[in-house]
């Protein structure tokens, strides 16, 4: 994939001289005139021909990590093949700023990651205009990653911290666009379970005063433990202009839920179907939100709390 | 290139990488306006001076443009300069030109290899070569590639497009009054007037070799002035852009000689056609008159920059072939015309007989007569005019032995006309100087000439350049030394030596700026650490970009670092150099503390 380069005023200038060289040392006969204006049309030439040439037999290997994050920076490590003075490169997707190198070289280029989704192929964009600064030759290749990278979406604003119920999340999450609804048992961990009697080291707040004043002794309270802390995501991509957004709300529940401690039981529509797998960790889910799409979601296991995020 | 990271800065900030572009266009522009000067007859320096004293301040002077744009332009504004002047170049300003292509090519790399070096250069990549290794091979490697194209289609590219006939620009009326009197023809060439010689190129010819380019011949001598016998000229008929030219009947050269095919381009107005003789055809849309001699003029003249392609015939001769023409016999009609008793003192005669009583032949006479003016007359341009009155040739012979040209060729004839030998006085141009690119000859207002043409039977007409072996006049001599050079030069001795001056005067101040600035630059806290972390960021690869603030930069380092303390850091520049309190002495500290832990 070629792209045609850019001419500059170094050509405009040269090209004017020697073409008017010319046809001026024509009209006149004058082999002076001609010899400046052959000067001039020959460096025109030369400067195109040249970095056309040099940039021609330059190729790239490009390698990332596996995987990525939407809006974080990672290193694209690239290698160039083929012999070229001076050589710039920029990465395509997004489009990133422009670095200079000599070639063969190896060298990192760090990328910023704008998009959702599985990329097993970056644009890298080559151009030089060496020697002479007349045409920028630029090339754009499309280079195949050896391992395809799984770009998660970037994970929104959540409560992360917090004590990770499903009802605080509802009233937390909620908003005009993307509607997070939620199945899960409020309030689990406050039931009294029993009472026991008090051993030092007891927090002041657990003891039961009115069982205390009817036995005489200290007793403290003893909770029910809590009981699962964890949601199954359902993402539901159809229907929407706004995918992004909810991949990103949905990264940022499970995140908020992993690191409150709980699982996530993720449920997506991939190109090969349904999918409903419980994710170990945020890399896990973002690999799972990378290659989520439209089309039947996959059904949450019984028995989770499930949170739909949907438009 | 289009990125904005391509865009220069203004050159006087220090350490702007641009500068080193400023000298090559400098040299580019300054060999310019020398082959400029030169060729209006001012001193090189002059247009030198001025040339690069243009570039510098186009270069340093505009700082709210582009100096990458401002460079190509002023690049640009040379090249059409070089164009300009490139058909009279010349021999001694060719080397200027070859050093404006040099130049122009060096700057074409510099300003490249500097824009890259304002990209940031790929982390971990290679780094590019050094500036100058690379500046020279590629100027070495593009130069060849030029200059072979330059020597195999220049000529090719003359050949087939070039035109040789044009006829120039309508030549004005002040073009008319101010063309040399050698450039216009004339019935009558006035001995007792000092001809007007200067260093403009009046026109340039591209011959496969060097020849009196002549214009007109004379064969009447009255004592103080040469006229021609028949000044009648008669216009010729042309089909289509080539006019024939009859030679006279018994210039056997001009039938059976060799052709040699030359054409001239004109730089200002002229009405007679120079050619090496004898012409037989001439090239141009011009209506062209013929003088019974041979020679040719055009009507209304030629303007400037007319081209005009002459085929002239001659017999290359030798000495051994003009000693032996001396059996056969001169025509009588040459005999008549050319050969008749001058008008000059008895004592000339005399003279003309004693020294050619021992030569056997006409040439060897001819070459008699010329030994003895080289030995006895002297030139000089500045030598004493004739009273009015006398006889020219008696006066210059005998009296004041010093005179130019026009008195030494005059005297030549006149003593071969006492001996019988039939000749002439041709004036018109000497070859000129050769130019080392062209190959074409240049030829100045100053190598206006006169000489004798000889008539030698079965050859025809051949020149006699007597001039050539006279020697110079002491005044002449002179003229080499440093005080004449100087009162030559005096102008651009003025110049330079005013600039000099006004940089001596200014160079304290300048000087004294210089210094302010640097130290504001150095003497705050924030700008002394700032330039530290620059450094760091240069080290790590990342340098900071003209655009990013401290904070920015801070902030940015830090992500590319991984340290994100750097960002205090920047905090802590911005603080001190932005507010009034400045940064607290713990922050200081800290952000010193950051710093000397990246780079101890």
């Amino acid at each position: 994939m070629n792209g045609p380069g850019e001419l500059t005023l170094t050509s405009i200038v040269l090209f004017t001289l020697g073409a008017y060289g010319i046809a001026a040392g024509a009209a006149t006969g004058e082999q002076g005139v001609v010899a400046v204006g052959v000067f001039a049309f020959a460096l025109f030439v030369l400067g195109i021909v040249w970095p056309t040439v040099m940039l021609s037999g330059v190729e790239i290997d490009a390698w990332v990590p596996a995987d990525g994050t939407v809006g974080q920076s990672h290193d694209v490590h690239v290698r160039l093949h083929g012999r070229v003075d001076r050589v710039e490169l920029r990465v395509l997707d997004p489009q990133g700023q422009w670095w200079v190198t000599a070639s063969p070289a190896h060298g990192v280029i760090p990328r910023i990651p704008t998009r959702r989704g599985v990329c097993s192929s970056l644009r890298i964009e080559l151009r030089t205009s060496a020697p002479l600064g007349v045409f920028v030759r630029s090339r754009v290749l499309r280079v195949q990653l050896p391992t395809e990278q799984a770009v998660a979406p970037r994970p929104s604003a959540a409560p992360a911290g917090s004590d990770m119920t499903a009802h605080r999340l509802y009233e937390r999450m909620a908003d005009a666009t993307i509607s997070v609804t939620s199945t899960a048992v409020p309030g689990t961990g406050d039931s009294v379970r029993a009472v026991r009697p008090y051993v030092p080291g007891d927090p002041a707040r657990l003891v039961h005063w009115p069982t205390s004043a009817r036995r005489g002794t200290l007793v403290v309270r003893e909770h029910e433990p809590p009981g699962v802390v964890g949601v199954a995501l359902v993402v539901d991509l159809n229907s929407s202009d706004d995918v992004e957004a909810i991949a990103s709300r949905a990264a940022g529940i499970g995140r908020a839920t992993l690191a409150a401690g709980g699982a996530v039981w993720c449920c997506t529509s991939e190109a090969t179907g349904p999918v409903s797998v419980r994710v170990v960790d945020m890399r896990d889910l973002g690999r799972r939100l990378a290659r989520a799409g439209a089309g039947p979601v996959g059904a949450p296991p019984a028995g989770w709390p499930v949170v739909t995020v949907q438009a | 290139m289009s990125d904005r990271t391509r865009r220069s800065e203004p050159l006087w900030r220090r350490g702007s990488p641009w500068r080193v572009v400023a000298a090559p266009v400098a040299i580019a522009l300054a060999a310019v306006g020398a082959i400029a000067a030169g060729r209006v007859g001012l001193p090189l320096p002059i247009g030198a001076l001025a040339g690069a004293v243009a570039a510098l301040l186009g270069v340093f002077a505009l700082p709210s443009l582009s100096t990458r744009r401002v460079v190509v332009v002023l690049l640009g504004l040379a090249g059409l300069g070089a164009l300009r002047h490139a058909s009279y170049a010349g021999s001694d300003t060719s080397p200027l030109l070859v050093c404006w292509a040099g130049a122009t090519l060096v700057a074409l790399l510099l300003v490249d290899r500097t824009g890259a070096e304002q990209v940031h250069p790929l982390p971990q990549g290679a780094p590019l070569a050094r500036r100058t290794g690379e500046v020279v091979r590629r100027s070495i490697t593009t130069a060849v590639i030029v200059a072979v194209a330059v020597v195999a289609l220049g000529p090719t590219l003359t050949d087939h497009l070039g035109r040789h006939v044009w006829p120039g620009l309508d030549p004005s009326v002040g073009a008319i009054e101010n063309a040399p009197s050698s450039l216009q023809a004339t019935d009558e060439l006035d001995m007792t007037q000092r001809p007007r010689l200067s260093n403009r190129v009046v026109f340039t010819v591209d011959a496969p070799r060097g020849e009196f380019w002549r214009g007109e011949t004379f064969d009447v001598w009255n004592g103080h002035a040469w006229t021609q016998s028949d000044p009648t000229a008669t216009a010729l008929p042309h089909d289509g852009d080539t006019t024939t030219i009859t030679p006279e009947p018994d210039d056997v050269g001009a039938t059976t000689g060799q052709p040699m095919r030359q054409t001239f381009h004109l730089e200002g107005y002229s009405d007679i056609i120079f050619a090496a003789p004898s012409p037989v055809s001439v090239e141009t849309d011009r209506l062209v008159e013929q003088r019974a001699d041979g020679t040719a003029s055009v009507v209304d003249g030629f303007g400037n920059g007319a081209t005009y392609t002459v085929t002239s015939r001659s017999v290359r001769s030798t000495a051994a072939s003009l000693r032996a023409t001396n059996a056969l016999p001169v025509p009588d009609a040459v005999r008549r015309q050319y050969a008749q008793p001058p008008v000059t003192t008895e004592r000339v005669r005399a003279l003309a007989r004693r020294i050619t009583a021992s030569a056997p032949t006409t040439y060897d006479k001819i070459r008699a007569l010329e030994s003895w003016l080289g030995a006895h007359v002297r030139y000089s341009i500045n030598a004493p005019l004739s009273p009015k009155g006398v006889d020219v040739v008696d006066d210059f012979l005998f009296r004041s032995r010093v005179g130019w040209c026009e008195q030494v060729a005059t005297s030549l004839v006149v003593m071969a006309r006492s001996v019988g030998i039939p000749s002439r006085l041709a004036t018109g141009f000497v070859p000129g100087s050769r130019d080392g690119l062209t190959g074409e000859f240049t030829v100045r207002e100053r190598d206006a000439h006169a000489w004798a043409e000889i008539y030698f039977p079965g050859v025809g007409w051949q020149p006699f350049d007597p001039t050539a072996s006279v020697p110079l006049a002491g005044d002449a001599a002179t003229s080499g030394s440093w005080l004449a050079t100087a009162r030559h030069n005096a102008i651009g001795f003025g110049l330079l030596a005013a600039t000099l001056v006004l940089a001596a005067v200014a160079a304290p101040d300048l000087f004294a700026r210089f210094r302010r600035r640097r130290v504001r630059r150095h003497s705050s806290w924030a700008a002394r650490r700032l330039a530290r972390l620059e450094r760091i960021g240069r080290r790590a690869g990342r340098p900071r970009v003209p655009a990013e603030t401290p904070y920015e930069y801070a902030a940015a380092l830090a992500v590319h670092l991984n340290d994100p303390r750097i960002c205090s850091v920047g905090e802590t520049l911005d603080t001190d150099g932005f507010s009034v309190a400045g940064a607290s002495p713990s922050a200081r500290a800290a952000a010193d503390a950051v710093l000397s832990s990246l780079s101890p």
